[in-house]
């Protein structure tokens, strides 16, 4: 028996051609004396792509959540398939055809490949119940055609793989093909691309196609203004709860962009304008860890910043591991100002003077629950040791008090927990927590991952005044732009090793992305 | 393309011998609890031989029936990302209650209609625990420690504390009822009993519910995350009374073959087995933080139980010593199954 290709997934059901699929009528929400969305208008027609674009707190998230029935509105309207819908439930959004993959890809980590993908549908067409006999043929089948239109593989030992065994961008993959396999009209995609680099941004781009030749529309809810640009469609953007604009995104620069969303200008321009020392502060010798990177060696002077890019496989991350003392190198030597170190953990990184900011600030940086307060003094508890060995409350705070003020965080109190903060101040806290160890290496992964442009503008200036300070910065980012910016030289990495180094100020971005996906065997740099 | 995306991260670096085995024993738990299982058997074997005996062998069989029911209700329980411990307590108070009605009332009751009773009030208790769960939002764990002690308390106050020693006749005939006869040597007869089909039945309907029902795969996303199940349309609520229910149901069963093959109904039997039970589950491989276990692996776990309670004995190891070696199982799983988990 054959099975079926992705042009047997019939187009979205219940289709009516001649009305859009969602048209969303003067929504309004309030939180409390919050007004989070002040009455928005918008069109979702068939098969086009759209992206929703705001700063935190704008009220996108609110928009998303209602769309898709997790939250419901004070008053507007929902018209979905020509249908108004009054009160719409997570289960009913799924049946009317909206299927929302959220930041955290609402996928079971438990379960396998196939049953992710193909779930939700047994379980709509059972209306919820769950005293259904479970159709194992059809799961499979619904799977493996949904996973071909993502391009994942399809055979037997993948479908039963559980999704947590699994890196996040293909997780971001089965979440779309879950999309597909739902029959959904309208696929909503909150902040998709933050854990992917770019050759996995061109293969969602490539199924964003494959979603809009079955008719199936896509709203992306986005930060990232290349990636808007490199996918096309329309824009909408909301500032403050309301639209502000809805246009085509080919024909906006990003200046205009950051001004429609912020309503300041901002511009791209280099925030890397002073040489840096030169007086060599971190060396590092055919530095190697199995499985991971192998032969890197480079110099980081006083002040200097670089850049550290390659494919999430390019061994990147490892280094940076490495480097932070949570997955030490097992050959190679690290020098820090003359000494040299040996990382054996977390711990031993921090009495160096090494301090890394991970690229998941949710999960493995900050504890959201506990106070701004405590995770700023979290990596200095000795030094704030008063007596009895209790910690010094006065001290503490002052310490807190001095940091958030340094990098700007907007809080009325630092006994708030993080969680209340957005996600660029949630990332200032984080590198604030690493500043009071005063490190001599600063070594940042991802420091902009989702957080928003204005935010974005504040963190380059604090790692430009860092740099300016004297001390030796490394960031690793998919975000070229960002490295461009930011950066004295850029190193490429490829598979485990360092494949080329660039001047970050001379460098073209396509050079730096065509260095990333190169196939060619890299030569090493001695 | 694919080929970047797909795995995890996959060097093409050889994997030696080791890790090949532990990222086998994570995929496949049940596995080392097989491999426990035949180490048991064959040191116990070679040290003495009267192991191997059939006598022996139905001997353990027997004494897993009642283990079993319980575990497959833990599992399923476990599964969901709860954990009950009020399962003997249901269990003691249907055993006793309906052999004091059948003895009392109608002696002449069909052992049919009596598993179908019992199967209710257990679901029916069971349902409870799964209500008071949903309802207040608290932790499993709290509240059947609250309903063991209640469901205890209520047994020994309202219905009874003293023995029956002699148990309705249908009862009777029913744990007598045997399967195979099997001559030794000697001349010995060994008789493997057919109650032990209720568990083989228990565990095919386990099997199925959790593999094969829309139900047993909203039981396993539940307990992978209980925010992410809810918002992907599936019912926390139901979900949480069947799994009680279902584990309820199970220790009804379980409580008329204590009864049966014991010959004797005792308020105070059962009582601290719960223990005993989720460790053989663990053993089996279930995750104690729940979404995870299977019905093969629970039965390994029960054997594993089981083989470590019978045989110790017969290679003149003190009885005392079983709960230590049960511990170094339950620490061994536990290393092995969380270590590799976290990479």
């Amino acid at each position: 028996m054959s099975l079926p290709t992705q042009a047997d997934i019939p187009l979205a059901k219940g289709q009516n051609p001649s009305v859009p699929f969602l048209e969303v009528r003067n929504l309004q929400k309030r939180f409390g004396g919050v007004k989070a969305l002040k009455g928005v208008s918008f069109t979702i027609e068939r098969g086009r792509t759209y992206h929703l674009m705001g700063e935190n707190g704008c009220g996108k998230s609110t928009l998303i959540k209602i769309i898709s029935g997790a939250q419901s509105a004070d008053s507007g309207e929902l018209i979905i398939n020509g249908k108004l819908e009054k009160s719409l439930t997570p289960i009913g959004a799924l049946a009317a055809g909206i299927e929302t993959v959220y930041q955290d890809l609402s996928l079971l980590p438990n379960l396998s490949v196939a049953e992710n993908v193909a779930l939700t549908r047994q379980l709509v067409a059972s209306g919820g119940s769950l005293a259904r006999r479970l159709d194992v043929k059809a799961l499979k089948q619904t799977a493996t055609s949904a996973l071909e239109a993502v391009n994942l593989p399809t055979d037997p030992e993948f479908l039963a793989t559980p999704v947590e065994e699994l890196p996040i961008a293909t997780r971001q993959l089965i979440a779309i093909a879950r999309a597909i396999a739902s029959h959904a009209g309208l696929v909503i995609m909150d902040e998709p691309t933050t854990a992917l680099t770019r050759r996995e941004v061109d293969n969602l781009i490539d199924v964003v196609g494959k979603l809009h030749a079955q008719g199936v529309s896509v709203l992306f809810v986005t930060h990232k203004l290349e990636e808007c640009k490199a996918i096309g469609g329309s824009a909408i953007i909301m500032r403050d709860g309301l639209k502000v604009a809805e246009c085509d995104v080919a024909g906006q620069t990003k200046t205009q962009f950051g001004f429609l969303m912020t309503g300041k200008k901002l511009d791209d321009k280099r925030y890397r304008t002073a040489p840096h020392g030169g007086e060599e502060r971190l060396s590092i010798k055919a530095l190697g860890r199995s499985g991971g990177f192998s032969d890197v060696s480079f110099t980081l002077a006083r002040g200097e910043i670089l850049g550290l890019t390659g494919l999430l496989d390019s061994g990147r991350n490892e280094l940076a591991l490495a480097l932070a003392g949570v997955a030490p190198a097992d050959r190679g030597r690290i020098t820090l100002s003359g000494a040299e170190l040996i990382l054996r953990s977390p711990t031993d990184a921090i009495e160096a003077g090494i301090g890394y900011v991970p690229e998941d600030r949710l999960s493995e940086g900050l504890f959201l629950e506990k106070s701004i307060r405590e995770n700023i003094i979290v990596a200095v508890l000795d030094r704030l040791r008063g007596k009895l060995g209790l910690v010094n409350r006065e001290r503490s705070r002052a310490l807190a008090q001095q940091t958030i003020a340094d990098l700007q965080v907007a809080t009325p109190d630092i006994d708030n927990p993080v969680m209340s903060l957005s996600g660029g101040n949630q990332q200032r806290v984080l590198i604030g927590r690493w500043l009071t160890i005063n490190p001599k290496l600063l070594i940042l992964h991802g420091p902009t991952v989702g957080v928003d442009v204005g935010s974005k503008d504040t963190i380059f200036r604090i790692i430009q005044k860092l740099a300016a300070d004297g001390m030796g910065v490394i960031i690793i980012s998919d975000d070229l732009p960002e490295l461009l910016q930011n950066c004295d030289r850029i190193s490429v990495m490829r598979k485990g090793v360092i494949a080329a180094t660039f001047d970050a100020e001379t460098v073209e971005e396509e050079a730096l992305y065509q260095s990333m996906i190169s196939e060619d065997a890299p030569e090493l740099q001695k | 393309m694919t080929g970047m995306i797909s795995r995890t991260a996959d060097r093409g670096t050889k994997e030696n011998l080791g890790a090949r085995i532990r990222r086998l024993s994570l995929r496949y738990p049940p596995l080392v609890t097989l491999a426990l299982i035949i180490l048991v058997c064959i040191v116990v074997g070679s040290i003495n031989p009267s192991f191997w005996e059939v006598s022996n062998l139905f001997d353990m069989t027997r004494s897993s029936v009642v283990r079993g029911l319980f575990a497959l209700g833990v599992l399923v329980v476990l599964a969901s990302g709860g954990l009950d411990v009020s399962f003997t307590a249901i269990a003691a108070l249907v055993m006793y209650a309906i052999t004091m009605l059948v003895t009392d009332w109608m002696p002449n009751m069909p052992i049919a209609v009596i598993l179908v009773i019992a199967a209710a009030g257990g679901a029916l208790l069971g349902a409870a625990n799964g209500v008071l769960v949903s309802l207040l939002k608290a932790p499993a764990l709290i509240v059947t420690i609250g309903t063991q002690y209640v469901i205890r308390g209520f047994l020994l106050t309202f219905v009874g504390t003293a023995l029956f020693m002699n148990i309705p006749n249908s009862m009777d005939a029913f744990g007598k009822y045997p399967l195979f006869h099997y001559t030794g040597a000697n001349g010995a007869v060994a008789t493997l009993p057919a109650y032990v089909l209720v568990l083989l039945v228990a565990a095919v309907v386990t099997w199925y519910l959790l593999k094969r029902t829309l139900m047993g795969r909203a039981i396993f996303a539940v307990g992978g995350s209980p925010h992410i199940a809810e918002r992907l349309g599936y019912s926390l609520r139901t979900v949480r009374i069947c799994v009680f229910a279902y584990a309820g149901l199970l220790a009804g069963i379980a409580g008329i073959m204590h009864v049966a093959s014991n010959r004797l109904a005792n308020p105070f039997d059962l009582a601290g087995s719960e223990l005993e039970v989720i460790a053989a589950v663990i053993l089996g491989g279930a995750r104690i933080t729940g979404g995870s276990g299977s019905v093969i692996g629970t039965m390994l776990g029960v054997i594993l139980i089981t083989l470590v309670n019978n045989v110790l004995i017969l290679v003149g190891i003190p009885s005392t010593w079983q709960l230590a070696i049960i511990g170094a199982f339950i620490i061994l799983a536990g290393v092995l199954f969380s270590v590799g988990r976290k990479r």
